[in-house]
């Protein structure tokens, strides 16, 4: 159904989700320490999230933790399906993948995106890592104000500026 | 706390109309009572997550699942999150029955919806309030333009407000600040209309945001997080603006966690002589006395307690002889619009958040009749730059994807129309005498539906959403139309109608019940029919104006 919520969720599944605030609170106040993940998948994706968003003029994602955040949201925001889709995918990708070249890395992901990109959310791993990735990552107060620009108070409206050089999208 | 039981007036509810009510009250000398059935909330000190980054608000300000379970109506809400939850009602305890489904979107606490309102205030013109005579719908409106001009100007001179005059007999001219500005698609939108359409333009809402410093207060500082609360006082709410003007004058008792039972009818007088309050807390019941009560309680709240205070005189509910009460509830509906995006004007952006839409006033059955439905419908418009979820669903990655997934993403936009409701007798309330509250107070049954003449009108507006925007050369066009579970526009209306003749209306031209003349109902209760625009303007109006009369007539010794 569209309504305003819906429409600026755009792609994002897990935008939608009912359970997003709770996997919010946990990671805002809970130890790095993963639960759903073995140390070795952590570390597999802990790589992944930084071959999706590393660091340039702002942080990389792992720099916000944003591995943790997706062992925290996985389990608690994606359907049986999805988790399945999921596990499989990383098991798939191989335990050493953490240990591979970058060049390696980017080839080995965009070869599985290629696999991916025809299939349904639920079927796809590469899909569904790069919804969580991003939300993770730009929910996150480094994404949100490092990566984007974020003013709490901006003092007041302009509607129609020149877009400034390397002027970063508003947070929110 | 009241320390005494006496008052000259007793105003019930302290939203947008309660806040007028006590205001216009205080201000003219009376010892004034105003009772809120739920919480206090202080201006400013008690807007505590009103400068929270969504970081800092717990789970990062997404609704929980348990949030949910305890507010299944209000969550559903597109401004209900962590940093507004507390202005929303606990469904459990304030529940409901639905015959029909209805979403009632409440906050029970000092400034009731005042403080989580969406702000839009147009006035209505003749076309409005002489639509029901000139169609055979409904009764007649008691009023006419000229009857609530001068009030209206009353309450936007105090309000502040600010917006665009587009000098169109459908929106008759406003005292306004200066508009916030429109963005670049918002000016493209604009230019493209004024070419393609003599009858249709694109304007900045009327809304009660200040662009500029009014009283002390404001400008608007670009949060657009007005539901948590307004630390600089940049929209109107009672909490800000009316309930302080009333409590300087000294003459004003405001009393929260006191839920109104019923009045107090006095048989032998034949007049009422106050209300009986139920503590919400020691659930303890006391009596209240005054020369006059208003009633704003709120459109739905308002007709429960005079349904709920039965007497010899009034067996049905106090002013129903007519039989009206608690019938012809209506709400607008927005359920036809358009999304789109544009490929263009990628050289411009905008900075900061603007607390208010723009606005595409009605323009069906103004110049010609149409044949598919009486009345129409105005449409709210909402662009933006996209932002990094573009980036969800594509297959790319790595530096340059995330370069370009933090700059601003194409236009879009996202617009639905609000359309007018008629009078069906038969959408209303009533209450269910078996399933009281812990109050001791009769939960009320909702009923309502639309009906063809809305889903006409809904049909249209998708039609015509997707015409405008096509003249515009937008892309990606997506007209929809679904469907709406009314009370979702959050404007209900009507249950206690204002007219002419006490056989077929409750109150009289100035809000005063026929039969019950010391009474007066100023909220949304009173409405006759609901024009397409936001109504608060209209009950602030009212309100003021029945202060005016009543206080007039206590002077004459009339009540």
């Amino acid at each position: 159904m569209t309504d305003r919520r819906a429409f600026l969720r755009g792609a994002s599944v897990l935008l939608g989700s009912t359970s997003l605030g709770q996997v919010m609170a946990a990671f805002a106040a809970g130890p790095r320490k993963a639960i759903y993940f073995s140390e070795s998948e952590l570390g597999v994706l802990r790589a992944l999230v930084d071959v999706i968003l590393p660091a340039t003029d702002s942080p990389a994602a792992s720099a916000a933790d944003t591995h943790y955040f997706i062992d925290l949201a996985l389990p608690a925001c994606a359907t049986a399906t999805a988790q399945k889709t999921f596990r499989e995918g990383l098991t798939a990708l191989g335990a050493g993948y953490a240990t591979l070249t970058p060049a390696e890395q980017v080839a080995k992901l965009k070869a599985r995106a290629e696999k991916d990109m025809p299939l349904d959310y639920e079927q796809s791993f590469f899909k569904i890592l790069k919804d969580y990735t991003l939300v993770g990552y730009f929910l996150s107060e480094i994404g949100a104000t490092q990566a984007l620009a974020y003013i709490r108070v901006p003092g007041g409206y302009q509607g129609d500026l020149p877009l400034a050089p390397n002027q970063k999208a508003w947070a929110i | 706390m009241a320390t005494s039981n006496t008052f000259d007036a007793i105003v019930v509810g302290s939203g947008m109309s309660g806040g007028w009510a006590a205001k216009e009250l205080t201000e003219k000398g009376l010892k004034t009572l105003v009772l809120e059935r739920g919480r206090n909330i202080r201006h400013v000190v008690d807007y505590t997550t009103a400068l929270k980054d969504p970081w800092q608000l717990p789970h990062n300000n997404r609704a929980t699942t348990a949030d949910k379970a305890a507010q299944p109506i209000q969550s559903t809400l597109y401004l209900y999150d962590q940093s507004t939850k507390g202005m929303f009602v606990d469904d459990n305890k304030y529940g409901y029955e639905q015959a029909q489904p209805f979403n009632w979107y409440r906050g029970y606490h000092v400034g009731g919806r005042s403080l989580m309102w969406s702000r839009h205030v147009f006035r209505y013109s003749d076309i409005d309030f002489g639509a029901n005579e000139r169609e055979g719908v409904g009764i007649d409106w008691p009023i006419r333009y000229a009857d609530i001009a001068p009030w209206y100007s009353h309450i936007e001179r105090f309000i502040g407000a600010s917006g665009d005059n587009p000098k169109l007999p459908q929106l008759p001219e406003q005292i306004l600040q200066p508009p916030f500005e429109m963005n670049a698609l918002e000016k493209h939108l604009r230019a493209s209309m004024e070419k393609a359409f003599t009858d249709r333009k694109l304007i900045c809402s009327s809304a009660a945001v200040l662009s500029r410093e009014h009283n002390g207060r404001g400008p608007c500082q670009g949060r657009d997080q007005c539901a948590r609360g307004c630390p600089y006082s940049a929209y109107f709410s009672s909490n800000g603006v009316t309930l302080p003007a009333a409590a300087a004058t000294g003459n004003l008792t405001l009393q929260p966690d006191s839920v109104v039972h019923s009045l107090i009818y006095d048989e032998g007088k034949s007049r009422v002589t106050g209300v009986r309050v139920v503590d919400v807390n020691t659930h303890k019941t006391t009596e209240y006395f005054a020369r006059v009560v208003f009633m704003c309680a709120s459109t739905l709240n308002s007709t429960a307690v005079l349904l709920n205070t039965r007497t010899a005189r009034f067996p049905n509910g106090l002013g129903n002889d007519s039989g009206e009460l608690g019938h012809n509830l209506m709400d607008h509906h927005n359920g036809g619009g358009a999304t789109a995006s544009y490929s263009g004007l990628k050289d411009r952006y905008y900075r900061g958040r603007r607390a208010t839409s723009m606005y595409i006033p009605r323009f069906r059955n103004i110049a010609k009749r149409e044949e598919k439905f009486l009345r129409g419908y105005g449409y709210e418009v909402y662009t933006g730059r996209g932002n990094w979820t573009r980036g969800v669903d594509s297959p790319e990655f790595g530096a340059d994807f995330k370069n370009e997934i933090t700059l601003p993403g194409e236009w879009s936009l996202y617009t639905e129309g609000y359309g007018e409701t008629l009078p069906y007798h038969d959408n209303r309330i009533w209450l269910t005498h078996d399933k009281p509250d812990q109050w001791g107070i009769p939960r009320l049954n909702i009923s309502m539906s639309y009906r063809d003449n809305e889903r006409a009108m809904a049909k249209q507006m998708k039609d015509d959403a997707v015409e405008i925007l096509q003249a515009a050369g937008l892309e990606n066009i997506q007209g929809f139309n679904r469907e709406i579970v009314p009370g979702s526009v959050i404007h209900e209306m009507g249950t206690a109608r204002m007219g002419r003749d006490p056989k077929t209306s409750v109150l009289n031209a100035h809000n005063q019940i026929h039969a019950a003349p010391n009474v007066f109902v100023t909220d949304g209760s009173c409405m006759v029919s609901s024009p397409t625009q936001n109504p608060s303007l209209t009950y602030m109006a009212l309100t003021a104006r029945a202060v005016d009369y009543a206080v007039t007539q206590m002077k004459a010794g009339a009540i």
